[in-house]
C-alpha cells in the first residue's frame, strides 16, 4: 500500500536527505581532510573542500612506514585481509560441515551436539578472552596469522543458519541423489553447495566485516607491527600523547581501511541478488 | 531387466510402528506391477524398501538371485521417479539426466550421447539446456522419467509419479509410461492410490491395506474375483454395493424379503453374509416385468455421466443406498420406484467378520506367481 500525497512526499524526501547528509558528511570530511597538509588542518576550521596535497597522503601511507606504527598501511591492509578472509572462509567451511553433519547424518548424541554448538552463541570472544589468550600464548600463536584467525574461526550463528537452510531442502533431493549413486561428499559438493550459494555469499559478507572489524583480539595477540591489523593501528595512530595528531594521515588510513569491506559488499551483492532471482519458486 | 523376489519383507520403525507386516511377492522380468491402496497402507514404504531408501527390518529382498537387503540404493541398480520429481534445481535438464552416469564415471562423450538418445525417446531434445524451474509440470515429469531411463536400470520404481499433473496430462503420461516400459522391457514397480491408473497400467496389481498385501493378480482378475471386501470396494468405480443378506442352503435372503440364488451353496446352518454386487451388474427392469429376485428400490439421486447414468436408490433394510450404473439414455427420475435385476453370475459373497471371499479362489491367484 502506498500513499500518494504531495505533502507526505516532500516531508519524507526532506527526512531522507537529512539522514543522507548526516551519514555522508563524516565521510566527505574524511575525504577532504586526507588531501590537506597538517598545517591547514590545524587552522581551527574543518576544510570542506580538497586541499593541496592531492593523493600524496595516500601514496605516503601506502609506501612509507607511518609515524609510530613502524610499518606501512599496505602491510596492515594485507594483515587485515588475511585475517578477515581466514575468519570468513573458515567460519563458512566449518559451519557448512557442522550443519551438514547435524542435519543429514544420524549419529548418537546428535541433538546434544547441536545444542552444545548453539550454546556457544552465548560465549563471545570477549567472555572467554583470558583463557583463549592463555591457550594461544601456550601454543606459540602470538604474532601470527594463525593466532589471529583460529580462535574466531568457529561460528554457531553460521552453523545455525546453514542448519535452517538445509532443513528446507526437500528430502527427496537427497534420496534422488542416493539413487543416482552420489555419496555424502558428492551430495554436498554437487547438490547442497550449489544450492547454498546465496547463503554463502550473504554469510561471507557478514563474516568478512566481522573479521575486518575485530579489535580486542588482534590488540591482545599482536605486539609486533608485522602482524598488526589496520583497525587496531588506526586507534594507535590517534593516541600520540606528545605531539599533534597527524589528521591527514589518520584520514587517509581510515579511508583505505574502509575500501576492502566496501569492495566485498559491492562484489558479493551481485551474487546474492542473482541467488535471490535464481532461487526456486 | 530383472526379476524381484520379496520374502516376508517387514518394516518396523524404531518407535514400534509396523508399516509392513511381511510382504511376499515375485515379480517377473519386464513385468509392470502396480501397488495400490489407500494412504497409509504401506505401499510407499514398500517401494522405498525396494529402492534401499528404507532399511529392511526382516525378510529378504532378492533382485536377480542376489540378496540386496544391505546394498545402497545405487548398488541395487534401481531408478526411482519421485512424486515431486526431485529434480536438482541448479542443474540443466541434461545434467539432471546425466548425473547418475557422471557418478558412475561414464566418459563425457558417452554420457552426452546417452542423454541425447533418451531425450529423443521422450521428446525432450529441445529442452536439454533448460533449468527445471523453466519447465512445465508435464515436462518436469518427463525429465524425471528420462533421468530414470538414461541409466538403463534393472528396475524402475515409480512413487505416484502422476499425482501432481492435471487430469488430461495424467491420462497422456499414463499411456506414455506404459508404452515406454513395454518398449524398454524394464521391470517396474509403480505405486499409486488412483485405481484407474492402477487398472490401466498394471500387468499385475497388488492391493495393499493396513501394511498387508490383500490380493495380487491381473486387473481383470481382481475386478472379477476380489479376494476380500476391501479389494472389492477398492477396485472398480463406483464401488461395489455391499448388502447384508442371510445365506441358507443355496438361497440368499435380503432384509427386504427378496430371495436370490446363492453362487456359493452353504450346506450348514443359516448365516449372515455380505453380498457384493457391482453397480454395472444391476440392470433396470421395466415395471411390471419384475420377477422374483429383483430388487425393488426407490430412486434417491441420479447422476448422468453421459455414456452411463448412476442411479442411487434406497433398498429397504439397507443403510447405504444401492448404486446402479445404467444406460445413459434411460429416463430415470428421482423419486421413481423401479426394479433392479442383479446379474446372477456376478454376485460376490464375503464373510462379514473377516471380509474374506466365501467361495475359494482359483489356486493361481491365491499366491503371486505370474501366469506365464
Amino acid at each position: 500500500m502506498r500513499y500518494r500525497r504531495p505533502g507526505l512526499d516532500i516531508a519524507s524526501h526532506a527526512l531522507l536527505i537529512l539522514a543522507l547528509i548526516a551519514f555522508c558528511l563524516p565521510v566527505w570530511l574524511a575525504i577532504t581532510a586526507a588531501t590537506h597538509d597538517q598545517a591547514s588542518l590545524y587552522t581551527g576550521t574543518a576544510p570542506l573542500w580538497f586541499g593541496s596535497e592531492g593523493l600524496d597522503n595516500f601514496r605516503a601511507v601506502l609506501t612509507e612506514p607511518v609515524g609510530r606504527l613502524g610499518t606501512d598501511v599496505t602491510r596492515l591492509l594485507l594483515n587485515s585481509t588475511v585475517m578477515a578472509l581466514g575468519i570468513a572462509l573458515g567460519k563458512i567451511a566449518i559451519a557448512i560441515l557442522a550443519a551438514y553433519a547435524i542435519v543429514f547424518f544420524r549419529f548418537p548424541l546428535r541433538r546434544l551436539c547441536f545444542w552444545l554448538i548453539f550454546i556457544t552463541l552465548m560465549l563471545p570472544v570477549e567472555v572467554r578472552i583470558m583463557p583463549t589468550y592463555r591457550v594461544a600464548a601456550d601454543l606459540g600463536l602470538l604474532n601470527s596469522y594463525v593466532g589471529l584467525i583460529l580462535p574466531l574461526i568457529a561460528s554457531a550463528t553460521a552453523t545455525f543458519l546453514f542448519r535452517q537452510f538445509y532443513l528446507t531442502v526437500p528430502p527427496e533431493l537427497l534420496e534422488a541423489a542416493r539413487v543416482d549413486g552420489a555419496g555424502p561428499w558428492r551430495f554436498l559438493r554437487d547438490i547442497l553447495l550449489p544450492l547454498s550459494t546465496t547463503n554463502i555469499a550473504a554469510l561471507f559478507v557478514i563474516m568478512f566485516l566481522y573479521g575486518w572489524n575485530q579489535y580486542l583480539w588482534p590488540l591482545l595477540i599482536t605486539t609486533e607491527s608485522d602482524h598488526m591489523t589496520i583497525v587496531v593501528s588506526l586507534k594507535r595512530l590517534l593516541s600520540s600523547a606528545d605531539n599533534l595528531v597527524p589528521w591527514q594521515t589518520v584520514m587517509a588510513t581510515a579511508l583505505l581501511a574502509m575500501l576492502p569491506p566496501v569492495a566485498v559488499i559491492v562484489l558479493m551483492q551481485r551474487y546474492f541478488v542473482k541467488g535471490l532471482v535464481d532461487a526456486e519458486k | 531387466m530383472a526379476t524381484l523376489r520379496l520374502s516376508a519383507l517387514r518394516k518396523t520403525y524404531p518407535n514400534g510402528f509396523t508399516a509392513l507386516h511381511g510382504a511376499d511377492l515375485e515379480i517377473a522380468d519386464g513385468e509392470l506391477i502396480v501397488v495400490v491402496g489407500p494412504s497409509g497402507c504401506g505401499k510407499s514404504t514398500l517401494l522405498r524398501m525396494l529402492a534401499g531408501l528404507e532399511s529392511i527390518s526382516d525378510g529378504e529382498l532378492v533382485i536377480d538371485d542376489r540378496r540386496v537387503n544391505e546394498l545402497e540404493p545405487a548398488q541395487r541398480d534401481v531408478a526411482m521417479v519421485f512424486q515431486n520429481y526431485a529434480l536438482y534445481p541448479h542443474m540443466s535438464v541434461a545434467d539432471n539426466m546425466g548425473y547418475a552416469l557422471k557418478n558412475r564415471r561414464v566418459p563425457k562423450a558417452e554420457r552426452r550421447r546417452k542423454v541425447e538418445e533418451t531425450a529423443r525417446l521422450i521428446g525432450l531434445e529441445d529442452l536439454l539446456d533448460r533449468r527445471p524451474k523453466q519447465l512445465s509440470g508435464g515436462q518436469r515429469q518427463r525429465v524425471a522419467m528420462g533421468r530414470a531411463i538414461v541409466r538403463e536400470p534393472r528396475v524402475f520404481l515409480f512413487d505416484e509419479p502422476l499425482s501432481n499433473l492435471d487430469a488430461k496430462l495424467r491420462v497422456q503420461m499414463r499411456l506414455e509410461i506404459r508404452r515406454l516400459q513395454k518398449r524398454l522391457g524394464v521391470t517396474a514397480v509403480y505405486v499409486t492410490h488412483d485405481q484407474v491408473e492402477a487398472m490401466t497400467l498394471a500387468d499385475r496389481l497388488v492391493v495393499m491395506n493396513g501394511g498387508r498385501i490383500e490380493q495380487v493378480g491381473t486387473p481383470m482378475h481382481l475386478y472379477e474375483r476380489p479376494a476380500s471386501r476391501f479389494v472389492a470396494g477398492f477396485i472398480g468405480s463406483p464401488a461395489m454395493n455391499v448388502l447384508d443378506a442371510r445365506l441358507e442352503g443355496d438361497s440368499l435372503t435380503l432384509p427386504c424379503g427378496t430371495r436370490l440364488a446363492s453362487p456359493v451353496p452353504s450346506p450348514g446352518e443359516a448365516k449372515t453374509v455380505c453380498l457384493g454386487i457391482r453397480p454395472e451388474h444391476l440392470s433396470v427392469v421395466p415395471e411390471g416385468d419384475a420377477i422374483d429376485g429383483d430388487l425393488s428400490v426407490r430412486v434417491e439421486l441420479v447422476e448422468p455421466l453421459g455414456a452411463d447414468t448412476l442411479v442411487h436408490a434406497r433398498l429397504e433394510g439397507q443403510d447405504d443406498p444401492v448404486v446402479a450404473r445404467v444406460d445413459g439414455i434411460r429416463a430415470v427420475a428421482e423419486g421413481d420406484s423401479l426394479a433392479l435385476r442383479p446379474d446372477a453370475g456376478r454376485l460376490h459373497l464375503f464373510d462379514p467378520e473377516t471380509g474374506q471371499r466365501l467361495d475359494p479362489l482359483e489356486p493361481e491367484c491365491q499366491h503371486s506367481t505370474f501366469p506365464a
